[in-house]
């Protein structure tokens, strides 16, 4: 098992003649709930596609606890806005989707009927803990359609964690919620990442560990323990987008009281950071996680 | 207005009401047409059209060697031949437009085909049919499945194209499914609805390309019969017949219908 969640190396992405990224690195330890932010058409998406493996990149690798990423697999698990549920299953289906998939075959689908009823009944389950995890216990019968965008998006979640994979893209996950099903949301992921908190401490390895793409930054510093800015205003932007900013930031507990005002400081700095187009810098003037690791406390990455 | 809601019982005794008129009209009709032509067979009264639904029913042949009536012997021809027809033209046209549906590389040699015969009257490709396949059932069969084939696989292709979208295909392979799965579990169950509704919307002309040639070339058949008996004038069974060409499509409108509704509760047009 690698000491790392997700490892890129020296990944850049060119289409045509126009790079779009450029010499990106990156280690996520397991147990992270890193958030990406940067300008509308960074790179953010293409970023996401290539560790999601639909989108190899053009130069680098990517590895996912250790093993190269050649394509979607179930290593990396993936939530998008739209949700992406499918509609002819019930929520509690569409959970165990995933296990279905895993641990039966179509042989034994179609040809071992009383083995494979066995099989699912044990999935079943499974959903529902899961179902129950993310507050949608009363609703595993139904069909997506008759669901709030909310409860899908937590279907969505649930769907992606039953399959414990290595890492999970969160893609703008909340961006088509009203303010309060977001708030609920950001608090699960919260709740996700003190879960996370304990199993370090007794030792286990932690299982919830997120890449989250969003625009909003409050919810970024709010939810996240790392954020990493992506733009191409610094001095070799012409050569494509790069990290800017990698900083650590502060570990909120569920019931702590949502107060902004606390990282007023860092949205500033993360503001001019990545998205001031004036604000020309060196590239790794604020990529400075892996040097600010000792200040951590209450954090997965701190020693 | 436009759309404004009528009561219930208003709009019962209307429908009810637009029927008796038809029924009533055809009556004053044919009763004015029996007063010129006492042995008019045009517009037969409801008395001569319930002897030709008698006439239908009676078994044929002489009595110490019947055979049986013309009914059965005309609408096994006909729900045989479609039903081979539609069979084989359905089986198809779900694994080439699924396939397209999912392959680039399938889709680029097809779809221009399928686009461009799909536009070709199947009724005025009879002589063809004939000149390749002879007059027998596999002309019936291989006309019918090849009138519905192309339509219904542009219909099933659009379906997956449209309604199975990257996403769900990019998230069926992080949940580990195969290819194979992704194609049964995800496309397949998301497209079945459509594909209920492609073979609905495929029984109409299916019934006009087989009658159409069942009138050219048939020895039994709805559509042979019925030309059978125009030409002596005989309109009492025509009409019967044509009667139990709509009660057909009912059935198999209401039929289909009722299966979309059991095997896809999730669907809403």
């Amino acid at each position: 098992m690698s000491e790392f969640a997700l490892e890129i190396k020296a990944l850049s992405h060119v289409f045509g003649s126009y790079r779009v990224l450029d010499n990106i690195s990156l280690q996520v330890l397991p147990g992270q709930i890193v958030a990406v932010v940067g300008p509308s058409g960074c790179g953010k998406s293409t970023l996401l596609k290539a560790i999601l493996g639909t989108d190899p990149p053009t130069h680098g690798e990517i590895l996912t606890d250790g093993m190269p990423v050649r394509g979607p697999t179930r290593n990396v698990g993936i939530v998008y806005q739209n949700y992406a549920l499918y509609d002819f299953m019930s929520a509690e289906r569409n959970v165990s989707f995933g296990l279905k998939m895993d641990e039966t075959s179509m042989w034994m689908r179609f040809l071992q009927t009383r083995k494979y009823f066995a099989k699912r009944r044990g999935h079943i389950k499974k959903s529902l803990e899961f179902l129950r995890v993310v507050g949608l216990a009363d609703a595993c019968g139904k069909y997506p359609r008759e669901m709030s965008g909310g409860m899908r998006q937590r279907v969505a979640v649930a769907q992606a964690f039953i399959m414990r994979p290595k890492i999970v893209l969160l893609d703008e996950p909340f961006g088509a919620l009203d303010e309060a099903m977001r708030e609920d949301l950001q608090m699960m992921l919260l709740r996700f990442y003190q879960e996370n908190l304990i199993a370090k401490k007794e030792g286990r390895r932690p299982e919830y560990t997120i890449l989250m793409v969003t625009h909003e930054l409050n919810e970024a510093i709010y939810v996240a323990d790392r954020v990493i800015g992506l733009s191409r205003f610094h001095t070799n932007g012409s050569q494509g987008a790069a990290i800017v900013y990698d900083r650590p930031c502060p570990v909120f507990h569920p019931d702590d009281p949502r107060d902004f005002s606390k990282f007023v400081v860092q949205r500033e700095e993360l503001r001019k950071a990545v998205f001031d187009e004036h604000y020309i810098k060196d590239r790794d003037k604020y990529v400075t996680f892996w040097k600010e690791l000792g200040t951590l406390a209450n954090s997965v990455a701190g020693v | 207005m436009i759309r404004r809601a009528i009561p219930a019982w208003l709009f019962w005794l209307l429908a009810i009401g637009g029927v008796a008129f038809l029924l009533g009209a055809y009556e004053m009709v044919s009763a004015r047409q029996t007063r010129i032509n006492p042995l008019q067979s045009t517009i037969p009264s409801f008395e001569k059209l319930g002897e030709g639904l008698k006439q239908i029913f009676r078994p044929q042949g002489l009595p110490e060697n019947p055979k049986p009536p013309m009914f059965w012997v005309d609408m096994r021809a006909t729900l045989w031949r479609l039903f081979m027809g539609m069979g084989f033209g359905v089986a198809a046209s779900i694994v080439v437009g699924v396939l397209m549906g999912a392959y680039r590389w399938i889709e680029a040699p097809l779809s221009p085909v399928v686009m461009f015969l799909s536009k070709v009257p199947p009724t005025a490709m009879m002589p063809i049919y004939f000149a390749l396949v002879g007059t027998d059932q596999k002309m019936f069969t291989s006309m019918v499945a090849l009138g519905i084939f192309f339509s219904m696989t542009q219909s099933i292709y659009q379906a997956v194209r449209q309604d199975v979208s990257d996403e769900s295909i990019n998230k069926a392979y992080t949940l580990g499914a195969s290819e194979f799965e992704v194609i049964y579990e995800v496309i397949w169950k998301q497209i079945l609805p459509k594909i209920i509704d492609a073979i609905r919307l495929q029984i109409g002309p299916a019934m006009v390309f087989l009658l159409a040639a069942e009138m050219v070339v048939g020895n039994a058949g709805l559509g042979y019969q019925i030309r059978m008996q125009s030409r002596i004038l005989n309109m009492s069974i025509v009409y019967v017949y044509l009667a139990i060409l709509a009660f057909v499509g009912l059935i198999a409108e209401w039929g289909l219908a009722t299966l979309r509704k059991k095997l896809c509760p999730w669907y809403v047009e």
